[in-house]
């Protein structure tokens, strides 16, 4: 194996977490809420999967809660949401911080335990294909759904009847429930999807990135992943690509971490003026400034953001 | 007034009993906790000293907050702010300047340009380019950190090693003291008493301030009035963004001594908090801060004492600022209120 194939193999490996967690908050946002809970929901879910399964012997069923854990947190801010009408992004912010320092806390005893970690599935003959082969047939199953994740949930979200109307609640939930779709009913699912997508994404964190837990275990991809959503223009695909290239960025910050510890410091922090400039750069193909760009482009680069995203929805209002 | 003091009283009430809930849940012991962060906050003349100066600094940010609330916006980029002003107040302490015994003065006066200029890129994004202020904030927080990082170990590293551990030590000259011998921080007191009572003016009795909250209340109406809603963002901006600069350049002249690269300590963060809890009303900024800084402090006597893990003051938080939200939208406390006046009145 060349040091070239090495590399893809091992960035792929590497944005499993945030493929999982960047979708889940792709779908959550194209409902209409922001789950800014992430970093936290991410920190607890990886403790989560990490500690179920040292005590239960089972990877599986260690995957399984932190899902279902994901999936809880997004029930509780939708939840709040709708019976209380308190701002999402300020539920979000309280649980970040909530949950953040309950990893810490819970996590205590877990630190630096020698952490299981998912076996690979290998098939034979194909599996010696050059780059396909270690990264479709000699790997483990985080890896290899992260990668079928992306054009399912693409084709879900826009090919698909049941992905038209989710995207409808997200743009304008007064018109379809006009149509007769129930907002909330939409919102809870599909926000509890995207958590549970977050879920595993934590779980993968712990037992396929980074063996085991510490404190503030994730690095701060709750907030990175953040940033890719949107850098993504809310589609799976395009964010995806953001994400591997994050991956590319922190394999360079590695290699560069022998020639100067600044760099290997500041190159993460890359997705967020990216995400500043991404917003702009929608912003103004709304206002009719970049009709310039030809059309290819300007689907390629521009995104339209949810309308009603973050927005608080009072049916009787 | 005696209405609404009730009523805050009770939403307290209630939001300790479930942070106490969760403490049990926890399996710690609450009562034994809230003694010590009692006595580690308010049991010396060194820990009032501390948790005061923590104090300001929390309802500095609280206050940067309430300024853009009023205007119906959130200020995330808080942090990225103080980041701000802590580099201003190092520029200065790096200079010929920092040698005078006005070095101080010159260290607020240049956090605070810093962080209004951070204050004024957020605007902006809002105002020009419509970026949402959430991510905007997000995004220059990480965007200042990096540059600190860079800073620590680019520019302004120290003599021979470059580390994350922070630049060289402040001159003394320059360093915000206490008064006397203590610690006791009479300065940052003075200056958020100048914030508060600056802020009060200006939100309650000027029309830029009424401008501002119209702004933030109706902002159809606000154009109907020719008010210049863009304008009012911008100022809100940089008034915030100038407070969130004060709050850091106290961190780096008083605090650290030096600039580190998480010089705003979360506390920026915690700000969001309290003016989550406070809304508009700067008095509550103060009560709330003072409140969360000595948890804050007393935190560390739970980790001495308790061995408890120094996640627990950030818990305590977290979950009294939710009940209380929920505690406020559900209307709880004022419906226990009617009650208890009315079984009053039934027997007056």
């Amino acid at each position: 194996m060349d040091s070239l194939e090495l590399t893809v193999i091992t960035i792929v490996a590497m944005s499993a977490p945030l493929i999982f967690a960047v979708i889940g908050e792709t779908i959550t946002e194209r409902v209409g809420v922001v789950n800014l809970s992430m970093e936290g929901t991410l920190l607890i879910t990886a403790l989560t999967g990490f500690a179920i399964t040292i005590w239960t012997d089972s990877l599986y069923l260690g995957i399984l809660s932190s899902a279902l854990i994901g999936g809880f947190i997004a029930f509780i801010i939708v939840w709040i949401n709708f019976r209380f009408y308190i701002n999402q992004i300020a539920v979000g912010f309280i649980f970040t911080i909530f949950l953040w320092k309950l990893s810490s806390y819970l996590g205590g005893d877990f630190v630096r335990i020698p952490g299981p970690y998912l076996n690979k599935i290998t098939i034979p003959i194909l599996s010696e294909i050059p780059f396909l082969g270690p990264i479709f047939f000699d790997n483990n199953i985080l890896v290899l759904s992260s990668i079928i994740l992306i054009p399912l949930s693409w084709f879900f979200l826009f090919r698909t009847n049941l992905g038209v109307n989710l995207r409808a609640v997200g743009e304008n939930p007064i018109a379809a429930d006009a149509r007769g779709l129930s907002v909330m009913k939409y919102r809870f699912i599909y926000s509890v999807i995207g958590g549970i997508l977050i879920g595993i994404g934590g779980a993968t964190f712990s037992l396929e990135v980074k063996y085991g837990w510490s404190e503030g275990h994730t690095l701060n991809y709750g907030w990175i992943a953040l940033a890719i959503v949107i850098f993504g223009g809310w589609n799976p695909v395009r964010a995806s690509v953001g994400v591997y290239g994050f991956g590319i960025l922190q394999v360079l910050s590695l290699k560069l971490q022998s020639v100067t510890i600044g760099l290997s410091q500041i190159l993460p922090l890359i997705p967020f003026p990216l995400m500043i400039l991404t917003l702009v750069l929608i912003q103004s193909a709304n206002k009719n400034e970049g009709r310039w760009f030809p059309k290819p482009i300007r689907l390629l680069i521009f995104g339209n953001q949810p309308q009603s995203l973050g927005i608080t929805y009072k049916k009787d209002s | 007034m005696y209405k609404i003091i009730l009523q805050n009283s009770i939403a307290t009430f209630l939001s300790v009993i479930s942070v106490t809930i969760v403490l049990l849940i926890l399996q710690v012991m609450p009562f034994e906790i809230y003694g010590n962060l009692f006595d580690g906050s308010f049991g010396s003349l060194d820990k009032i000293s501390r948790t005061l100066l923590i104090a300001t600094i929390m309802a500095l940010a609280g206050f940067a907050l309430v300024v853009t609330f009023s205007t119906g916006l959130w200020n995330i980029g808080i942090e990225g702010q103080m980041l701000f002003g802590a580099i201003g107040a190092t520029f200065i302490a790096r200079t010929f300047l920092a040698e005078y015994f006005f070095a101080p003065i010159i260290i607020i006066i240049f956090g605070t340009l810093f962080g209004s200029f951070l204050g004024l890129l957020s605007a902006i994004l809002k105002t020009r380019f419509n970026v949402h202020e959430i991510f905007g904030g997000l995004g220059i927080n990480f965007v200042a950190s990096g540059l600190i990082v860079y800073l620590v170990i680019g520019p302004w590293k120290r003599e021979g090693i470059a580390s994350t551990g922070g630049t060289d030590l402040f001159p003394k000259s320059s360093w915000i003291n206490g008064i006397g011998d203590s610690n006791f921080p009479i300065y940052p007191i003075i200056i958020a008493i100048i914030v508060f009572i600056t802020l009060f003016i200006l939100l309650s009795r000027t029309s830029l301030g009424l401008k501002l909250i119209a702004t933030g209340t109706n902002k159809d109406a606000a154009d109907k009035f020719k008010i210049d809603s863009v304008k009012h963002i911008l100022y809100a901006f940089i008034i915030a963004g100038a407070i969130g600069g004060i709050a850091g350049a106290i961190q780096a002249a008083s605090i650290h001594h030096k600039l580190v690269p998480n010089i705003a300590g979360g506390y920026g963060f915690l700000g969001i908090l309290i003016a989550l809890i406070a809304g508009r009303n700067l008095f509550t900024v103060v009560v709330i801060s003072i409140i969360f800084a000595s948890i804050m402090v007393g935190g560390v006597q739970l980790q001495l004492r308790l061995g408890l893990d120094s996640s627990f003051p950030y818990i305590i938080e977290s979950v009294f600022v939710m009940s209380w939200l929920i505690i406020k939208a559900s209307k709880i406390d004022s419906k226990l209120l009617m009650l208890l006046v009315n079984k009053e009145t039934d027997f007056g």
